[in-house]
């Protein structure tokens, strides 16, 4: 064989090259990624701001113009970057929307919770009652309920009351469903053995319901909590005053695409601590989560 | 455990005494039926007393009456078309995307570390909040739905197609293997069968999402569709067509969600019995 391996003795590889591999293949996944990632806005930079038009220019002649984009369509992510810096420290506009519109998701949350996980649990502790409510929920589940806003508007008008409305409506339903189900799933021994042992029904829900439901309330928390954020895009469209969605919504109709990115992004971001946090709850409570489905 | 010990252990609450013939299936059927029925009746009657405005909740006959008054005079039909079309392209090039992808990157690990911040990015918001820039980008027309309802579903269904690949039985792929299978050979007779199930999983999420994106679309900016109908409808009033449509959603989503299961049972039937999952 002429090409075995190297001998230990007379190799002239520099140990190093080794070295950098195996460190390369420890972190491959993480540099591969950021790799990735930095290409693509290196690449959006350039659409935005036309370098691939130029650079092909030579080659394709005008036909390489069909790659320049309009501000207007593609705001690049250094500009992005920029008005958001601006937005949120220097003229501070970004502040009052921000806040208001975290102000509509948490009392809506808060409405969600306080409703719908008491009535998922005892719905699905009485047999009865869940035979009776079942097949509402799932109809109410198998409606897209963020067509119901025009109504809400009709009913509530366009102020602050409605969008929280329907942004708790649009949480409510994922937070009773899986609340219902925790309770379906509860060993019935469990339930039993508290009831040989002449539990009261408020203990029961205490000691027992409360603590194994745990994880599906929040499996079904964080449902609610991408529901909630489709809420404030789409329910601020109607109205005016303040709010993350009305700001992308008129920046959207004004063109000013930078903004319209902003926002975007300051939701997506929201979003992406958001579901973080549930995650550290998840794991304080010790919830074991087959991730096969973990999909919005 | 025998299913004679299952029924005793769930007999929670005294069962009623004309329930005790039944089986707990109908008596489910019969209990919730009544609610539904209930509900209805409780509907039609405090807007017939006049205790709510029809204005404000319509009732369950008008809502009918509106329905068949719409269905036979055609005008739904238009908003009908553009919206099956929207949803229907747009899931299906998502449908076929999400699985090619799914799999690539569940079998490619370089595939994967390349595209994979990107798909966690994208899967922990929902794509409908990138409604606006999407408008920008096609305008308010059938495109910018397509690609809401594309963007909807295509993350749940790589999402559940990629874990389908890597929870794929590894002693399968070995013994294959060692008989000299080749690479597209393990791909096609172990890998692609027993992602199905997955796949499936994905392709019912992606259909709620795909839906999603045909209604918050259309209410957002559209020019026809039926979302389109609903808010023209909010925006003159007139309540008994705003609920027809969501109705009509209703119906598309059960719809979609029966087929995706019979077209599951067919792609699973040749799994042993008892194996189904």
């Amino acid at each position: 064989m002429t090409f075995a391996a190297p001998q230990a003795g007379g190799n002239s590889i520099p140990t190093s090259t080794p070295l950098l591999w195996e460190r390369y293949a420890a972190f491959e996944r993480p540099i591969l990624g950021a790799l990735a990632l930095t290409i693509f806005l290196l690449f959006w930079e350039g659409v935005a701001r036309g370098w691939w038009a130029d650079l092909l220019h030579p080659i394709l002649g005008s036909s390489a113009d069909a790659l320049r984009v309009r501000p207007i369509f593609l705001a690049s992510p250094s500009t992005i970057a920029m008005s958001a810096y601006s937005m949120l420290f220097e003229t501070g506009e970004l502040w009052p929307h921000l806040g208001l519109s975290a102000f509509e998701f948490v009392s809506a949350l808060a409405i969600a919770v306080t409703l719908g996980v008491p009535f998922g649990l005892i719905v699905g502790r009485y047999q009865y009652l869940s035979y009776a409510v079942e097949p509402l929920l799932a109809a109410l589940n198998a409606t897209p309920q963020i067509a119901l806003l025009p109504l809400v508007v009709l009913w509530m008008g366009t102020g602050v009351a409605a969008r929280v409305f329907i942004i708790a409506l649009l949480m409510i339903v994922p937070i009773v469903i899986s609340a219902h189900a925790a309770v379906r799933t509860i060993d019935a021994r469990l339930l039993r053995l508290a009831r040989s042992f002449s539990a009261s029904e408020a203990q029961v829900f205490k000691t027992i319901i409360l603590p194994a439901s745990l994880p599906y309330l929040l499996a079904g928390l964080r449902l609610a909590i991408g529901r909630g954020m489709i809420g404030i895009v789409v329910g601020e469209v109607y109205g005016s005053a303040v709010g993350i969605g009305v700001m992308i919504n008129r920046a959207g109709s004004t063109f000013k695409t930078d903004r319209v990115f902003v926002g975007v992004f300051t939701i997506v971001i929201a979003g992406l601590l958001l579901s973080e946090l549930v995650r550290r709850l998840e794991r304080r409570v010790g919830v074991w989560r087959e991730s096969a489905v973990d999909v919005q | 455990m025998s299913s004679r010990a299952n029924v005793d252990l769930e007999a929670g609450p005294l069962p009623l005494r004309a329930g005790r013939a039944l089986s707990p299936g109908a008596q489910r059927a019969v209990v919730g039926g009544t609610t539904v029925l209930g509900c209805l009746a409780l509907w039609e009657v405090v807007v017939a007393a006049g205790l709510v405005a029809p204005l404000f909740v319509s009732s369950p006959s008008r809502i009918a009456a509106k329905g068949i008054e719409l269905l036979q005079s055609g005008e739904v039909w238009n908003d009908v078309r553009v919206s099956t079309t929207e949803f229907l392209f747009g899931y299906v090039l998502a449908a076929a995307v999400g699985i090619s992808l799914g799999l690539a990157v569940g079998c490619f690990r370089r595939v994967n570390y390349f595209v994979g911040p990107f798909i966690d990015i994208l899967n922990a918001v929902p794509r409908v909040t990138f409604l606006p820039i999407l408008i920008l980008w096609f305008g308010i027309g059938i495109w910018s739905k397509l690609a809401v309802v594309f963007l909807g579903a295509v993350i749940p269904v790589t999402i559940a197609t990629h874990s389908g690949v890597r929870t794929s039985e590894a002693r399968f792929v070995r013994v294959a293997k060692s008989f000299g299978a080749t690479r597209l050979k393990v791909m096609t007779s172990i890998i692609l069968p027993g992602t199905v199930p997955f796949i499936f999983t994905g392709l019912k999420y992606g259909a709620g999402r795909a839906l999603l994106g045909v209604v918050v679309g259309e209410l957002y900016a559209s020019t026809a569709g039926v979302g389109h109908m609903i808010a023209e409808a909010g925006n003159t009033f007139d309540t008994d067509t705003v609920f027809f449509g969501v109705l009509l959603f209703t119906a598309a989503g059960l719809a979609t969600t029966v087929v995706l299961n019979s077209m599951e049972q067919y792609f699973e039937r040749w799994r042993p019995q008892g194996q189904q999952r």
